[in-house]
């Protein structure tokens, strides 16, 4: 597996949690959002770090409880055309404020490098050999309709800013 | 009409290359076709039966005339010299080669179209009136708006991969000619009290297996809200639309299982979260978009040319196109033309490279270089002066394109069908061709008035036939082809379904009982009744007993 760094953020080494197991002290540790939403604090103590695992299933408003608690989030796509996990990223961003990593994991595919970006995913866990067409997508588009939670500003808003109207001319 | 600036230019050229390198990727077997299969869908290239198909969109249905003589030169380079326009208001290849595709798309590109999200499971080509601001009926030009949704549905980083298809569609008059209470979305531009611009917006409507009348989610909208607002509306359909079961995941499904208060209160709740984030765009930015859709310079000419008046008079079949393919205008002494591409016994939406080339043509000489496409399938000519139809009408009925039936019985609309569709029951054009030869009969069509029939070749309901005053849904029965009828069904204002008449008939069977469904109405009309407003009358008793017979 390669990993794919879309933002440049330093990114998080850690490990699965296994379902039964606790946190090693001072360890970090991805754990599934459900066991999260039951855990104690003593649990998000012990870990030195904890990231969510979210699957596409769930619903924005689950991420309320743990938001402010956890360092990164991996989102696990079943498919690449589950959009969920596109505003599953987007509400961290907007409605959580959440600044840590969010990862993507699952079948996402290369052409998918820009979305992912853009809906505020910093990092993917992509086959080895995606990693070019991966890093060749990034590239591909010079702006964007859409202000988004990546940090770009929409065409719209740029065509009437001075270094906009440089540019358009 | 809009002109693209670099950044527009910019975004459909690496569109362009993106797609040549997806499709080098898919040749050399990088891609796999499952893989491929979204990325050339959100392209508008079809697997069909025969061969590729590339859907190119036409943005609102607004072309210009150099825009069309493309069109033509790729039905001519790329394909058999034809090109089929839709009900989306878009123009389909049915022959291109896939390693051709990237350069077909180049060739638009440098005209400034493209096959951008014409399919997929993403936010598709705003449609709306095909008379968008040449008509006398609309409260404003929708076309401004469709387009800023263009520009913001484009690419879009979180609804590019939505649970299935999505459909906008904006109407500015209150005669609806865009069918939006059929789509995901639908937009009335409406006015208020105090005469500000806004929107009435529905959602949920669709064809399909499960056929929806949109329902209004919001009565009022206002025009600097419209992104942020479908932003929300898209969002709660996004998470919350089903992905288990593809005849379940449009919008309509969603909005029938949650209710439509309660879609609207989620949409409600969430644009209010969303309003403080620039996602309506600054209003110098509408002001420049809508700069590009400002009214034509017409001076005001007479209404009452006596040359249009006196060939009328000689002229029978003049007289009728006059009567049904020219409409009113907002400027006196103009009048938008409808080109039917509907010949008696030719295919619903076809259209020569030739007969493109002409209509491009003309265009430049009657109507200020532009052109429509109608999801009627029939291409229009706006801003037409009275005293040029005369003239127009001879030379586009020397080529073909002068037949005087738009909104009569044999303006049909068609989908594709056997002829050309992988999941088509049963063939479309040739039934629309076989009651086209039937009713040719230009005085008995006159006659018989507006009579709007649809046809699709499956369930899918590319054809519209739910929306059919009179309605045709091939179906197969034990491996034969079938057609069921329907009746009532209508895309307008007073939009509404057609339901089934009863069992279905052979394809001669079909196009006897359309024959028999007229002789009712004829039968049974009141003074200056329309066939819709008669069958909403009568019911469908009347119509079951003279086409299957007493029970
Ligand atoms: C020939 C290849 C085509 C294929 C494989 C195809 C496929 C489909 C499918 C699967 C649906 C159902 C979608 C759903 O219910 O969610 C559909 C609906 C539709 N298609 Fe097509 N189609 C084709 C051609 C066309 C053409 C040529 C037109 C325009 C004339 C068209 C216009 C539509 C429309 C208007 C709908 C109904 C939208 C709705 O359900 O609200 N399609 N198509
Ligand atoms: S209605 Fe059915 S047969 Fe006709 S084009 Fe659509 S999918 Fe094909």
């Amino acid at each position: 597996m390669a990993l794919i760094n879309l933002t440049g953020i330093q990114p998080t080494e850690f490990e699965v949690l296994a379902d039964d197991a606790s946190p090693s002290e001072g360890a970090t540790v991805a754990v599934p959002l459900a066991r999260l939403l039951e855990a104690e604090e003593a649990f998000f103590k012990s870990a030195g770090s904890v990231g969510a695992i979210i699957d596409t299933e769930t619903s924005y408003d689950a991420l309320a409880a743990v938001a402010d608690k956890i360092a990164f989030a991996v989102i696990d796509f079943p498919a690449f055309g589950d959009g969920r996990g596109f505003s599953l990223a987007v509400r961290l961003r907007k409605d959580y404020a959440f600044k840590g990593e969010i990862r993507a994991v699952g079948p996402v595919i290369p052409d998918q490098a820009l979305f992912l970006l853009r809906a505020g995913f910093d990092t993917v866990d992509a086959a080895d050999e995606r990693k070019a067409a991966f890093e060749a997508a990034l590239e591909r588009f010079p702006a964007f309709y859409q202000t988004d939670f990546g940090g770009q500003v929409s065409v719209a808003h740029t065509r009437h800013s001075a270094e906009g109207q440089r540019k358009a001319s | 009409m809009y002109a693209y600036d670099t950044f527009d230019h910019a975004m459909v050229n690496a569109r362009v290359a993106e797609f040549r390198d997806q499709v080098e990727r898919r040749m050399t077997g990088e891609l796999t076709e499952e893989e491929f299969r979204p990325l050339r869908l959100m392209n508008g290239l079809y697997l069909q039966l025969h061969a590729y198909m590339l859907r190119v969109a036409i943005p609102y249905g607004t072309l210009s005339a150099d825009q069309m003589r493309k069109l033509a030169h790729i039905a001519r380079k790329y394909d058999k010299g034809y090109g089929h326009f839709t009900t989306r208001q878009n123009i389909q290849y049915n022959w291109p080669k896939l390693s051709e595709t990237p350069d077909i798309l180049q060739e638009l590109a440098d005209v400034e179209m493209h096959a951008v999200q014409t399919s997929g499971n993403c936010i598709r080509n705003v449609t709306t009136d095909q008379f968008a601001g040449a008509t006398a009926d609309e409260v404003a030009d929708p076309r401004p708006y469709a387009e800023l949704i263009r520009q913001w549905s484009s690419f879009h980083p979180e609804f590019s991969f939505l649970p299935r298809k999505f459909k906008i569609a904006i109407t500015g008059a209150k005669t609806d000619r865009a069918a939006i209470k059929w789509h995901d979305i639908g937009l009335v531009v409406k006015e208020n009290d105090e005469g500000e611009i806004g929107f009435e917006v529905l959602a949920g409507g669709g064809m399909g297996r499960t056929p929806v009348i949109a329902k209004t989610v919001r009565d009022f909208l206002p025009v600097q809200d419209l992104l942020s607002y479908l932003e929300a509306m898209l969002r709660v359909y996004n998470e919350q639309g089903r992905r288990d079961n593809k005849y379940k995941a449009r919008i309509k499904i969603l909005v029938e299982a949650m209710g439509v208060e309660e879609y609207a209160r989620q949409v409600e709740a969430e644009w209010e979260k969303i309003r403080h984030i620039p996602i309506d765009v600054p209003e110098e930015e509408v002001a420049r978009i809508k700069a590009f859709f400002a009214p034509p310079p017409l001076a005001v000419l007479a209404d009452d040319v006596p040359a249009v008046d006196e060939l009328a008079g000689k002229n029978f079949i003049f007289k009728a196109w006059l009567a049904n393919n020219t409409g009113a205008h907002k400027v006196p002494g103009y009048a938008n033309v409808t080109i039917s591409l509907k010949p008696h016994g030719g295919i619903p939406g076809d259209a020569s490279d030739e007969q493109m080339d002409l209509v491009a043509d003309l265009a430049d000489t009657y109507s200020q270089s532009e052109i429509r496409v109608s999801h009627e399938q029939n291409l229009i000519l706006p801003h037409v002066a009275k005293k040029d139809l005369p003239e127009l009408w001879q030379k586009l009925d020397e080529a073909g394109l002068g037949t005087p039936n738009a909104g009569l019985l044999t303006d049909i609309i068609a989908c594709p069908g056997l002829d050309y569709c992988s999941l088509a029951n049963t063939r479309s054009i040739p039934i629309a061709q076989t009651i086209t030869e039937r009713f040719d009969d230009m005085k008995r069509l006159m006659d018989i008035g507006p009579l709007k029939i649809k046809i699709s070749g499956c369930i899918n309901s590319c054809g519209h036939h739910h929306a059919g005053h009179i309605g045709i849904l091939g179906v197969d029965r034990k491996g034969t082809e079938n057609y069921q009828i329907l009746l009532g069904g209508s895309g307008g204002e007073d939009a509404s379904k057609a339901a089934i008449l009863g069992p279905g008939f052979d394809e001669d069977g079909i196009v006897d009982a359309v024959e028999k469904v007229v002789a009712v109405y004829l039968g049974e009309r009141e003074e200056g009744e329309e066939f819709l407003a008669a069958y909403r009358r009568l019911g469908p008793d009347t119509f079951k007993e003279a086409v299957y017979g007493a029970h």
